[in-house]
């Protein structure tokens, strides 16, 4: 399955649109064009549970898994099943987690859905289709510190 | 690499009852407009501070179960459950970034292209 899901999501990826087209070209319509959530909003850094508290302390970080799939060069697979074909199917499906080093629960989705956005300096609202990977990792991991640590961690 | 922490218990796994739920509020994001400008270091059209007020994924329906599941060359094993998901998301751009934009989804739109949750040990824990 994952070559064509994966294919559906690139083509997703190749609209590149832009928020503000996305209002302009949608307004009016059942339906605007794909968004990828998952890569509109970063997150900045990681950290463990356990740090909570200690400012004065650099949070834990996780190791990434060691695969690169290019595009767009970044330490995950995208989503599919575990027990995909390394040979044709080489960056959808394997470890659905993004770091290694780990012990514990994953959750992830390709989701598409859609919504209402609006401009708020305008006021202006549209509807949407986003299309997100959304995974979390709850347990232990080792950070690059050596050190243990338990946290839930989000991949968004 | 896109990941953050989440608040503990923001991620739960039941894998006899089958399903995983990630519940989140008040997450401190960053709205980088679009997919390549999110991916380009540089972030030519910028970047922007951004909060996802509310989140909730719910998976559910096992459809595929891949138990007891091990890969050498990815350094990875663990019990794997497909299924499918449900979303629904509330994020805001604040209006002081210049960029103030508002997404409210529907959750009843939602489809799963692909969902699964588990239990997985990797690298050192292979």
């Amino acid at each position: 399955m994952n070559d064509e899901k994966s294919i559906s999501w690139k083509k997703l990826q190749e609209k590149w649109l832009t928020r503000r087209n996305l209002i302009r070209g949608a307004a009016g319509t059942a339906a605007g064009a794909g968004l990828l959530l998952g890569s509109g909003l970063r997150l900045p850094a990681l950290a463990d549970d356990e740090d909570e508290g200690h400012r004065d302390r650099c949070k834990a970080v996780p190791r990434p898994i060691t695969h690169i799939s290019t595009p767009p060069g970044a330490h995950f697979f995208f989503p599919g099943p575990v027990d995909a074909s390394p040979t044709t199917s080489p960056n959808t499906g394997h470890d659905p987690s993004v770091i290694t080093d780990f012990s514990g629960m994953i959750a992830n989705a390709d989701l598409i859905f859609s919504g209402v956005g609006t401009d708020l300096n305008t006021g202006m609202s549209a509807s949407y289709d986003f299309h997100a990977d959304m995974r979390f990792m709850d347990g232990v991991f080792v950070g690059l510190d050596s050190e243990r640590h338990r946290a839930t961690i989000g991949f968004i | 690499m896109w990941a953050a922490p989440y608040p503990a218990g923001s991620g739960k796994v039941n894998v006899s009852g089958g399903t995983a739920e990630l519940l989140v509020h008040n997450a401190c994001v960053f709205d980088a407009f679009t997919v390549p400008n999110s991916f380009d270091p540089t972030h030519a059209l910028g970047i922007f501070s951004a909060i996802i007020n509310s989140m909730k994924i719910e998976w559910s329906g096992v459809t595929r179960s891949v138990p007891g599941f091990s890969d050498a060359t990815n350094k990875f094993r663990g019990d794997f459950f497909e299924c499918s998901a449900t979303i629904a998301v509330s994020a805001t751009t604040p209006k002081d970034t210049g960029h103030g934009f508002h997404f409210e989804s529907n959750p009843a739109t939602t489809h799963t292209n692909f969902a699964q949750f588990g239990t997985e040990h990797s690298g050192m824990f292979f």
